[in-house]
């Protein structure tokens, strides 16, 4: 039993445990272990994150250094190959050998110099200290004497001064056989000693320089031959640049630019940017093109990064570094991001936004070219476009006020001298009427400028242009039945055309055809009989038409496919659609309207205003004020094509010929339904919602304003106000509007994607939405290239508001900027057409095969890049104003009598036709290069265009204003019979090319009359021109080598046979000739006698023998003018 | 893929090209930069092609040019002054300018001569009218007449040169370095005077004679393209397979209906040259 008990109380038990200490015993080594070891994990995270990670970086600059070295490595041999090569030439071994000689030459010199300045430099380190200490003790005295308070301390301390001055100071100096010698010298012999040596020793290192001036020279002139004969680095250079890669600095590369607030650092991974060897990514050892020279090496050069930075031109967020896609900005928090390659130009326009024409951008200024040419000014305001419309509205404004203001002086005035009456004192009445009489002088201020501002409304009137046809002559001017042919699909009639398409449903086609026929004015232009069509064809591919329009090629024999340029319109259909009489009248003179237009009165004038007042109905640049209001007028056609000054026949030979250009006889559907009045209504509405008053001039909608937002800071629009609408989405995922399918440059919810589809398809953001046709995007179909759509699209994204001081912005003074408001009015004229102004750019003629060949050269415009520094600016605008150069003559006066005022005829008002084509001034000359087919046009400039243009060619050829003619020294009697007998003997070509003034002769010639030097040509350019023509005029028919160089007498002398009285003669023969050119005269001309004309020497000698460009006189029958 | 595959293609191509290019750039024998290309060694194989340029139709009359009214000098030189445009005789066109294109030449280079080709200015007019050279073969130029010239080559490809040659004047070597057909030459002071000069980089071109008759000499055998060039009535093509030491030949007619694409009367720019 006990056993029981002592088993059961044996029984194994399990010891008491205590309960659970819940600090001590529970065990937290796990969690410490995880918690360690993601401590360890962030802290190497935040490690790698630190050093590698976060500095992206710091591997592209080792791939970077890696690269580079090899490719370097690479080129060494080769560059060290070339180098050796021109090394061994002779000709650098011959410049190296007189290096040397050099040296040797001036050894003994530069030997003794050397050695006499070592030993002045020896002497004056001996006396420098205890001169220093004199003089410093000198020094503190006399600035106690200055500060001293008492005249008897002053004069202490002067005696005190005086005493030390004359206290002896021991020095040991060196003497002239360099041995130390001890002196005792007083103050003032000590600093004439001290002076005296350093004077010497300038001296001496003056000649020094002086000994070495011919090594030096020598040095240069060897090393520039080496420069300019290796293409290249030298191989030092290369062993340079490995060496530098070797021990490349792993930082961050940064630039401040401490003006603008910038910091760019996109040369940490854009290493080769500014390398002095051309890397590109095709180049296998460099590979990426992250690493690749900056392609414009020019344009890096005008804009020094340490100026400008990088990310202003290129966009991006410089100071990124922790990734490509945050650095190039393409990430939502960055409002300006990188540029795509293709809009990189958008960059120059940040600071070049004043500029029309910048040199080199050719996609920006395509992009202004286009937002000029195809209307888009219109609709859309931006600074500096049309700037006409804006400055005539702030000028009438302006008008407005002043008459205002005058009102309100003369009421002072009146208030002034009443109150002086009552006056209580005669000093108060006088000061009353003082005031009054300022007062009156104020007015005449105002007066002053309201004048102007009258005159300045009449310039910008004349300057003011639309981009389409003036409305308001399209019963005149057009087939009815074709206007709605037209307006449903403006493309398919002409191709390329500026007039865009409007969407528009059959409705809204007759309604508006409807209007516009019913608005226009209802004058029938007077009948003109038909011409020669084949002597037209000739005309229009000559006479320069072909400059800015463009034809089928096969109308005028010139083969297949369009020729011409596309700054106007193509004229190969205008037969189907055109009156001729009107396109007689119209290319006889573009700018006569049918009738003037008063913008005080806001009607178009009609012959009874003027006959009212017993005025003939005229009006023109010289009568241009409103015979009711006396007003200024719109008297011309706002159109830029210029009068080509034809003669009547002419004018009807080019409408016959144009007027056959028909693709085929047309029919048109019926469209009487423009006679319906009821559809005017309706019309109008459209024609206002559509902003047709954007691009023409249609009656009764003159003060329309532009319907289009304003683009000028487009560019820096926030994203979400650009309305993506219901395309949002698909932007945000990269997908195509159209396709749904994935874009290739994925996501393009930015300003670039906006414009682009905007560009490409204008309707584009309605899609997917609800709206009434008044609702609807009125942005027309504009049919653009796809190069074209880059070109606008890299103007509007470079079109913003910048926030860069106005020093790194192009802000350029005198010359510059000229040329700057210059190019405005260039491009509006397209000037660009017939001549080459800028360098490297090509005029539309001289594209055309047809002035490529010998003959064809000869009839090119002229180059104008120097055209500043060829000519006299008095002299430029005078034939800019009047390139006939005929002062107005020549021109048929209009009489009362030939103006008889209109006829009533059937239909409406018909033209007298006396008037309808008056004959005009300089009709059929050019007046300078009458031999050129292509004729300068009569642009009717206003005299602000005319002093922009002077200014321009002025400024874009370095040339100061204003300019005086210098006065040549007058020729000798004997000086005069060389240069004519140089003139005319066999071995000068002068007279064979120039005109002469000899009818027969000038048929022939190919070159100015030399009879307009003096008064057109400067004399600078003119002995450049006769030395080096190729110079300033690749390709021209000028030979160049007429003079050759003598060295000798530091002269230009005549290349070939010179007369013999030349023998003694030893002077410049160029300077000679330019000094003959400008003090001739037509008697002397005439001594000359012509180049072997055997017609008898030309009666009265004028500058041009007459008109000539319409039928040229042949050599059977050579007519007199 | 398919399209970086055809760029990358594209670029070893060029890159190849680039490396020929480069290596046949170091010689010093005058040759252009690129031409890479073995020299010909003749093998005894070669063939000739020969042939006559007939004319059809009525040719335009020759007319006298009024040399007087430009260059009294050039009026009192005797000799004939007709206008050389056109020069048909028994119904054959002279001046027509042959050579060939392609085929087993296209994959030489060609000595260049060391001999230059003359062209003299001589009674107001250029000798010869229409000549050919080779790229790199120096070209004389003479003037023999009392009077100055200016030699003013319209090249598309060369570099463009408008000089003065005054009478007496030491003669002009020039050179056209790439191959160019035709360069027209003009003086600008007669502008009757025109010239024509083909450059080729081979040395198989002849220029028609009065009777009409060429003769291009020591082609390697193989197939050929030749053309004809003329300065009033175009161009023209024909395919000829010259077989080893075989004579082949081809002759061309010429129609007064044809035009050259811009022959110099297309415009009528140069009054000069509207002759009665």
């Amino acid at each position: 039993m006990a056993d029981e008990v002592g088993s059961e109380q044996l029984e194994k038990r399990a010891p008491d445990t205590p309960e659970p200490d819940p600090i001590a015993d529970r065990s937290m080594s796990g969690a410490l272990l995880v918690s360690s070891l993601l401590l360890i994990v962030v802290m190497g995270w935040s490690l790698f994150d630190e050093v590698i990670g976060q500095r992206p970086w710091k591997s592209y600059q080792s791939d970077f250094v890696d690269k580079y070295s090899t490719y370097l490595k690479g080129i060494k041999p080769q560059q060290s190959e070339a180098e050796k090569e021109v090394k061994d030439s002779p000709e650098y071994q011959e410049l190296d050998r007189a290096y040397q000689g050099a040296v040797k030459g001036a050894e003994s010199e530069v030997k003794e110099i050397n050695s006499k300045i070592r030993a002045i430099d020896q002497k004056v380190t001996d006396i420098t200290e205890p001169f220093q200490n004199a003089r410093a003790w000198v020094s503190a005295k006399t600035y106690e004497l200055e500060v001293a308070g008492s005249e008897s301390s002053k004069k202490s301390i002067q005696r005190s001064i005086e005493e030390r001055r004359k206290e002896k100071i021991d020095i040991s100096i060196h003497n002239d056989a360099g041995a130390l010698e001890d002196k005792e010298l007083d103050y003032n012999e000590l600093e004439a000693l001290y002076n005296g040596l350093r004077d010497e020793k300038a001296q001496l290192t003056a000649r020094l320089i002086e000994a070495r001036k011919e090594q030096t020279e020598a040095l240069t002139e060897r090393d520039n031959y080496l420069q300019n004969h290796l293409t290249g680095l030298t191989g030092p250079q290369v062993e340079q640049l490995i060496n530098k890669m070797d021990k490349f600095d792993y930082t961050i590369k940064q630039i401040h630019v401490a003006e603008a607030d910038l910091v760019d650092r996109c040369e940490s991974c854009h290493l080769g940017v500014r390398e002095p060897v051309t890397l590109t990514a095709d180049n296998k050892s460099i590979g990426d093109p992250a690493f690749v020279s900056h392609p414009n090496k020019d344009l890096l050069q005008i804009h020094p990064p340490e100026r400008f930075g990088c990310s202003t031109c290129h966009g991006g967020n410089g100071r990124g570094t922790t990734s490509v896609e945050k650095a190039h900005g393409r990430y939502k928090h960055w409002l300006w991001p990188l540029y795509y390659k293709e809009n990189v130009e958008a960059g120059c326009n940040q600071c070049h936004n004043r500029d029309r024409v910048t040199a080199g951008a050719d996609a920006l200024n395509q992009g202004k070219d286009l937002f000029q040419n195809a209307g888009c000014t219109g609709c859309h305001r931006y600074e500096g476009f049309d700037r006409e419309t804006d400055a005539l509205a702030s000028a009438s404004q302006t008008i407005t006020q002043l008459e205002m203001e005058r009102q309100a002086r003369l009421r002072e005035i009146r208030e002034a001298t009443d109150a002086a009456d009552k006056a209580e004192t005669n000093e108060a009445a006088r000061e009353l009427l003082r005031r009054a009489n300022s007062l009156e002088q104020m007015i005449s201020k105002i007066d002053n400028r309201i004048d102007e501002l009258e005159i300045q409304s009449k310039y910008l009137m004349q300057d003011r242009k639309k981009v389409g046809p003036n409305l308001k002559e399209i019963r005149a001017k057009l087939r009815k039945d074709w206007v709605p042919v037209w307006l449903r699909d403006p493309q398919a009639f002409r191709p390329g055309t500026k007039m865009p398409s409007f969407r528009l449903d059959d409705d809204e086609i007759r309604a508006i055809s409807a209007f516009i026929w019913q608005s226009a004015l209802d004058v029938r232009v007077a009948g003109q009989p038909q011409g020669d069509p084949s002597h037209g064809k000739e005309l229009f591919k000559t006479i320069g038409c072909l400059a800015c329009h463009s034809v089928d090629g096969r109308a005028i024999d010139l083969g297949d496919g369009t020729i011409g340029g596309d700054f106007a319109a193509n004229l190969s259909r205008v037969g189907e659609k055109a009156n001729y009489d009107y396109i007689v009248r119209w290319i006889h003179n573009p700018r006569r309207r049918l009738a003037p237009y008063s913008p005080s009165l806001k009607r178009d004038l009609t012959p009874a205003d003027y006959s009212q007042k017993g005025q003939p109905f005229v009006f023109d640049e010289a009568h241009s004020k409103s015979p009711v209001d006396g007003r200024e007028l719109l008297v011309h056609n706002m159109t830029v094509m210029p009068n080509f000054r034809l003669s009547e026949q002419d004018a009807r030979d080019i409408a016959t010929f144009l007027t056959s250009l028909k693709r085929s006889e047309p029919e048109y559907p019926d469209a009487s339904f423009m006679d319906d009045t009821s559809l005017a209504a309706q019309g109008e509405i459209l024609v206002k919602r559509y902003g047709c008053a954007g691009c023409h001039e249609i009656k009764g909608l003159e003060d329309e304003q532009r319907i289009g937002t304003e683009l000028t800071p487009e560019g820096s629009k926030p994203i979400e106000r650009l309305d993506f609408a219901l395309l949002t989405e698909p932007a945000k995922m990269g997908l195509d509007p159209f396709t749904g399918k994935d874009v290739e440059r994925g996501k393009w919810y930015d300003h670039k994607g906006f414009f682009e589809n905007k560009l490409r398809s204008p309707g584009i953001y309605d899609v997917g939405k609800e709206r009434t046709p008044e609702e609807r995007l009125r942005m027309p179909n504009i049919y653009l290239e796809e190069d074209e759509i880059t070109a606008l699209t890299t103007f509007l994204l470079g079109s913003v508001v910048t926030a860069l001081p106005e020093t790194i912005r192009y802000s350029p003074e005198g010359g510059q900027k000229a040329v700057q408001d210059g190019w405005w009015v260039v491009q509006k004229y397209n000037c660009m057409g017939c001549h080459n102004v800028l360098i490297g750019q090509d005029s539309v003629l001289m594209g055309m095969a047809m002035y490529q060949t010998g003959d064809g050269k000869e009839q090119l415009p002229p180059r104008l890049t120097t055209e500043g520094a060829r000519v006299n600016p008095d002299w430029l605008l005078k034939f800019l104003k009047d390139p006939s150069l005929n002062n107005g003559g020549g021109a048929r006066p209009v009489t009362a009598q030939s103006l008889a005022a209109h006829l009533q005829g059937e239909g409406g008002q018909v033209e007298q036709a006396a008037y309808a084509l008056a004959s005009q001034s300089g009709a059929n000359r050019n007046g300078v290069r009458a031999y050129l087919k292509a004729r300068m046009p009569t642009f009717n400039f206003s005299p602000n265009e005319l002093q922009a243009l002077v200014n321009f060619f002025m400024g874009a050829s370095s040339q100061r204003q204003p300019y005086i003619a210098e006065r040549l020294d007058p020729l000798t009697s004997d000086e005069q019979g060389l240069a004519r007998a140089l003139f005319t003997s066999n071995a000068a070509p002068c007279l064979k090319c120039h005109m002469t003034g000899d009818p027969a002769h000038d048929a022939i010639a190919t070159a100015p009359n030399f009879l307009l030097a003096p008064e057109r040509l400067k004399p600078a350019w003119t002995e450049r021109w006769l030395v080096h023509p190729e110079l300033i005029s690749p390709g021209t028919s000028m030979p160049s080598q007429l003079f050759v160089r003598d060295d000798e007498k530091d002269r230009w002398i005549f290349n070939g046979p010179t007369p013999p009285a030349f023998q003694s003669y030893d002077k410049d023969h160029a300077t000679l000739l330019v000094r003959y050119m400008f003090q001739i005269t037509p008697e002397e001309q005439r001594r000359l006698g012509t180049g072997g004309s055997s017609a008898p020497a030309a009666s009265p000698v004028s500058v041009n023998s007459g008109p000539r460009a319409d039928r040229l006189p042949r050599y059977a029958s050579v007519r007199a003018p | 893929m398919l399209k970086r595959l055809s760029a990358i293609s594209l670029m070893f191509v060029l890159t190849a090209f680039l490396i020929v290019g480069c290596n046949g750039g170091g010689e010093k024998n005058g040759e252009p930069a690129n031409s890479g290309k073995k020299e010909y060694a003749p093998t005894g194989d070669e063939g000739t092609i020969t042939g006559t340029i007939a004319f059809e139709g009525t040719a335009p009359a020759r007319k006298t040019i009024p040399m007087g009214l430009n260059d009294a000098n050039c009026a009192t030189i005797p000799g004939e002054k007709l206008t050389e445009n056109v020069i048909v005789k028994d119904g054959k066109l002279a001046n027509v300018f042959v050579f060939i294109k392609g085929g087993p030449a296209g994959d030489y280079s060609f000595k260049t001569p060391s001999e230059a080709a003359t062209l003299d200015q001589k009674g107001c007019r250029y000798h010869p009218h229409v000549f050919g050279v080779q790229t790199g073969q120096t070209i004389k130029i003479l003037n023999s007449d009392n009077t100055t010239h200016n030699i003013h080559p319209s090249p598309k490809n060369n570099k463009e040169f408008n000089e003065v040659q005054g009478p007496g004047a030491a003669p002009k070597e020039k050179t056209f370095m790439r191959a160019e057909t035709l360069i027209p030459v003009k003086c600008n002071q007669h502008p009757w005077m025109q010239a024509y000069i083909g450059v080729l980089e081979h040395p198989f071109f002849a220029v028609s004679k009065e009777d009409g008759t060429y003769e291009i000499e020591g082609l390697p055998p193989g197939d050929y393209t030749v053309e004809t060039w003329h300065e009033q009535y175009g161009k023209k093509e024909q395919k000829v397979t010259v077989a080893a030491k075989g004579s082949v030949t081809q002759d061309f007619t010429y129609k007064d209906t044809d035009k050259a694409a811009l022959s110099p009367s297309s415009l009528k720019m140069q009054p000069a040259l509207v002759l009665p």
